[in-house]
């Protein structure tokens, strides 16, 4: 178990692409951190750099009390799991576990212990001496994380690892993830593209956006408080809307107004609210609630309302949000305005 | 109605039942026209790929038990006016065709060895490794492709003469043609080749696992190259097996020479019936090693189960 700091961390491509711009940030001993944003923010070549596959253009990257920058992958005390498995094809799941093991020389009980231990906690015992190719997706990807769990390393790195498998597999083996990191207490960089996985497992995630850090912060931090309009739209399932602020009553230039869809309520606004008049356009039955898709001037904002709420395609309604729940992003900038600078709330309605 | 009666044939088809893959639809097998027409060109083809490819080979079976006078007086009958398996034993004690035989085998396993050595560290480092002039490397290697090898006999000559930095001919040695048969710009390219499309992932998780370049090569990249090392093997120990002018340069010495060498020279110093024994043992080496080995040869590349496909 290990910190791992990242102090100005650049990698600048021979063709001047610079795919991480100067991060600054340090993950906590026995912290499941997670790097989420969209293809090519560049949080693989972050992990990758960490794991020693990538040279570093500029900064410091130290694991522990080590810098690593010079260190070669193998001496870094880390262990990795690929988004497509990278298992031997030509070994057993029990040499493919023992592989990197036999490399350091332990002894043979060692070695057997440790595995045994592994597939035991992977559920992996029955396949020790089948081959990747007889093994389904998931015992695949679950052989991938004993390869890492029988290293005992310092930290773990995690490449999409759950991408290439189907929905459900992908929820319990999630699971089964974070229990494993919990259990070890292991240190963890966990790399995703999907904003649920990234919010359902990080104790702290970092957001991403062409190289630059966008924030850091836990998944409610970010959740509530996100520090610009790419956070705010990025992070949440549906995403956060986002209107110029005068459309829903709020009397000063240049801002934009963030809600989520679950604090869109049908009616008009109380004292402390705001309210806008939009036409539905659409509404999806979800069971337990509603999505209402509908049109303020050129946008197509969201609601999340409960399922007994009644809606007409193609009607014009009145809308209200909770002043407490809107959020101010500065439209020039993208920033989030600090709580102080939030304006406070109008009884005029668009 | 011609779609509703299609449909059963689909289905069959799609059950695992009769299926044909290729141009001609199981429908239409069903059509006499087509399936006595086709039916009797493939019948045609394969006798006639047969006559061609097994016939030289049988008639030499043939005449190697065969009375020399017999051969001479009708070479194409069917059956033979008795038998001459002395031709056999003949060869062997006489003609020496084992130690010959011996000879190319050492020179196919050497020749082999070379090749095989060459062109997976070559291909290693070019495509693993990554030199910084790789490219540049590789490019020239393309560039040997384009001369003839006829007009590298004597430069090539000259050098097993008087190899650079040893003072000893190699003139009369095996090495003589073992080195030469080394330096394959055709294997280290294909081998490159085949190199470039293994998954990169795997030689990363291999590194942080602790694999040094070495450790990389022996245990994950030359176990995963089997299809290839097949490949070369099987062009490397034919082309050493069937090379005639070369080792005629370099080996003056009969004693060393190989049998492609050594049954021209005893034609004319042979009964025919002996020497086409000679001849039938020489080609049942290469055949039988085929046999033993095709389905390694021709096996897939193995990959299955080590990414997510």
């Amino acid at each position: 178990m290990a910190s791992i700091c990242f102090d100005g961390v650049s990698k600048v491509y021979s063709d001047g692409t610079c795919a991480v711009d100067e991060l600054d940030l340090e993950i906590r001993e026995g912290e499941f951190m997670v790097f989420v944003g969209p293809s090519g923010c560049g949080k693989t070549t972050a992990l990758r750099m960490v794991a020693g596959l990538e040279e570093i253009s500029g900064g410091r990257v130290v694991i522990g009390d080590r810098e690593v920058n010079d260190i070669s992958p193998k001496d870094r005390d880390i262990a990795m799991v690929f988004q497509n498995y990278a298992l031997y094809p030509h070994m057993t799941v029990a040499a493919n576990l023992a592989f990197g093991l036999k490399l350091r020389q332990l002894s043979k009980e060692e070695i057997n212990r440790r595995v045994q231990e592994a597939a035991a906690a992977l559920d992996l015992e029955d396949y020790l001496e089948r081959k990747p190719k007889a093994l389904s997706g998931g015992q695949r990807q679950r052989v991938a994380l004993g390869r890492a769990i029988v290293r005992e390393p310092a930290a773990f790195l995690m490449d999409e690892p759950l991408s290439n498998l189907d929905a459900a597999l992908r929820v319990q083996t999630r699971g089964e993830i974070l229990k494993l990191q919990k259990r070890l207490g292991t240190t963890t960089i966990y790399v995703t593209h999907d904003q649920v996985e990234a919010m359902t497992m990080g104790d702290r995630i970092a957001v991403m956006r062409k190289g630059v850090l966008q924030q850091l912060g836990t998944p409610q931090e970010l959740y509530t408080h996100p520090a610009n309009i790419f956070v705010a739209s990025f992070i949440g399932s549906p995403a956060m809307n986002l209107v110029p602020a005068a459309t829903i009553g709020i009397d000063r230039d240049g801002l934009l107004a963030g809600f989520r869809p679950e604090h869109v309520d049908v009616g008009y606004p109380a004292d402390g609210a705001f309210g806008f008049q939009a036409v539905v356009e659409l509404v999806e039955y979800l069971g337990d609630e509603r999505l209402a898709h509908v049109r303020l001037d050129e946008r197509l904002l969201t609601a999340k309302l409960p399922a007994d709420q009644t809606l007409e395609s193609g009607t014009s309604m009145t809308f209200t949000v909770p002043s407490s729940a809107v959020l101010l992003f500065d439209a020039e900038t993208g920033l989030a305005l600090d709580e102080g600078a939030r304006r406070a709330p109008s009884t005029s309605q668009a | 109605m011609s779609a509703i009666r299609s449909w059963p044939v689909r289905r069959n088809k799609r059950a695992g039942g009769e299926s044909h893959q290729g141009l001609v639809q199981s429908a239409d097998w069903k059509r006499p026209s087509v399936r006595w027409g086709l039916g009797g060109t493939h019948a045609a083809l394969l006798v006639l790929l047969v006559i061609g490819g097994l016939g030289p080979i049988l008639w030499l079976a043939k005449a190697a038990i065969t009375p020399t006078q017999d051969t001479l007086s009708n070479p194409m009958a069917l059956f033979p006016h008795g038998t001459a398996l002395s031709n056999i034993s003949d060869a062997w004690n006489q003609v020496d065709i084992g130690l010959y035989i011996w000879n190319t085998v050492v020179i196919a396993f050497g020749s082999w060895l070379c090749q095989i050595v060459v062109a997976t560290t070559g291909a290693f480092a070019l495509s693993v490794l990554k030199p910084k002039w790789g490219r540049v490397i590789t490019a020239l290697l393309l560039t040997t492709l384009f001369v003839p090898s006829v007009v590298l006999l004597v430069p090539l000559y000259l050098e097993v003469v008087h190899p650079p930095l040893i003072n000893h001919s190699f003139i009369n040695s095996y090495w003589a043609i073992w080195l030469p048969a080394g330096a394959s710009a055709f294997n280290v390219v294909i081998m490159k080749r085949f190199f470039d499309n293994l998954p990169r992932e795997i030689f990363e998780a291999a590194r942080i696992d602790g694999a040094g370049p070495f450790r990389l090569f022996v245990s994950i990249v030359l176990p995963m190259s089997k299809p290839i090392l097949g490949v070369i093997s099987i062009f490397a120990v034919l082309a050493s097996w069937k090379d005639f002018l070369w080792p005629l340069l370099v080996l003056s010495d009969p004693s060393k020479q190989p049998v492609s060498v050594r049954l021209p020279t005893i034609f004319g110093q042979t009964e025919l019936g002996v020497f086409l024994a000679a001849m039938l043992i020489a080609c049942l080496v290469p055949i039988v090693g085929f046999l033993i080995f095709q389905r390694s040869f021709l096996r897939g590349t193995g990959l299955s189960g080590a990414l997510k496909g």
